[in-house]
């Protein structure tokens, strides 16, 4: 139990630990909400799945949790579901990669595809009222309008990865070596 | 000297890669977003100001409330303050209606009847003639 080192038990500093993560990913898409799809959440939970580890998923379904209670819980709640967690899989596969513009692609390319990952509900919702056919269109023709706010995302993404990643992943990497967290 | 080339050439495939999402992202947009089309409605707006002169604007629009289609009457202004029954207009065409200071108002019509509702939630059918006139009060 002590230290956090079992994957089966979690310690108090554990808890602490998914706690403060997910109060810097909702405070820091809040700071940023003046600006439309622009955000730190995709940043974040990138850089948090590479160092802290499983904790990450635990802190995903918390944030989403936290973004119903607050904004509702409506169809892009459900898209929140699974997307995020997505990137947090993506992120745990491919963690032993180093080079800031890979992860920098991939959250470029995460943000890039975001509308069309998000376009699964209106398939779902069209094939259930008009047929696969109709459910198809109706996701596609919701994803083609939202492609200029997608491109936005992609390389607003792209760019803040490229700035951040070093300077945090060294400050993170210090906290971990200080017994913060164990993998 | 090596490793500086190896970088180099992660950044270059990197932006590359970006970048070439982001060029066919703009080419299905381009491609495949809906074409605006010209509204299904036909319908006037006859503005009479404070010198009772009347300047018209065709509109045709699928709006379905009024203020929407004074939005989209090309070269037609209008300010208000925002209220919760809506916009209570106050300026139209930079014309200044204060009630407080003269009495005066801007009155809306719809096919020569007296509006009911307010722009934000006054209905529009196809064919309707609105008009907008500065009044007195008795």
């Amino acid at each position: 139990m002590a230290g956090g080192g079992s994957r089966t038990n979690i310690a108090v500093k554990d808890i602490a630990l998914i706690g403060v993560m997910t109060a810097i990913i909702e405070v820091s898409k809040l700071a940023l909400s003046f600006l439309p799809n622009v955000e730190l959440v995709s940043f974040w939970i990138i850089l948090f799945s590479i160092v802290f580890g499983w904790r990450i998923f635990f802190v995903v379904p918390v944030f989403v949790l936290i973004e119903g209670s607050i904004y509702g819980f409506g169809i892009w709640w459900v898209m929140y579901l699974y997307m995020w967690p997505l990137l947090a899989i993506l992120a745990r596969i491919f963690r032993r990669q180093t080079s800031v513009w890979f992860w920098s692609c991939l959250s470029g390319i995460f943000g890039l595809l975001f509308g069309l990952g998000c376009a699964l509900p209106y398939v779902v919702i069209g094939t259930g009222k008009s047929g696969i056919l109709g459910g198809l269109y109706a996701g596609f023709t919701w994803w083609v309008a939202g492609i200029p706010w997608d491109i936005l995302h992609g390389v607003s993404n792209f760019v803040l990865m490229l700035a951040l990643y070093k300077p945090m992943r060294s400050v993170m990497n210090r906290l971990r070596k200080q017994g913060i967290a164990a993998e | 000297m090596e490793e500086t080339k190896k970088t180099n050439k992660k950044a270059v495939i990197g932006i590359a890669a970006v970048a070439a999402l982001v060029v066919i992202l703009a080419i299905v947009y381009v491609v495949f977003r809906q074409k605006p089309v010209e509204g299904s409605k036909a319908i006037t707006i006859t503005v009479v100001n404070k010198a009772a002169e009347e300047t018209t604007y065709e509109v045709k629009t699928d709006a379905e409330y009024l203020r929407q289609a004074m939005e989209e009457a090309e070269g037609l202004t209008f300010s208000g303050a925002e209220s919760e029954y809506g916009m209570m207009v106050d300026t139209v065409n930079g014309e200044r209606a204060d009630y407080n200071l003269d009495g005066a108002y801007w009155s809306f019509y719809i096919n020569g009847e007296y509006c009911n509702y307010g722009i934000d939630t006054q209905p529009v059918a196809d064919k309707d003639a609105f008009s907008i006139c500065y009044t007195l009060a008795q």
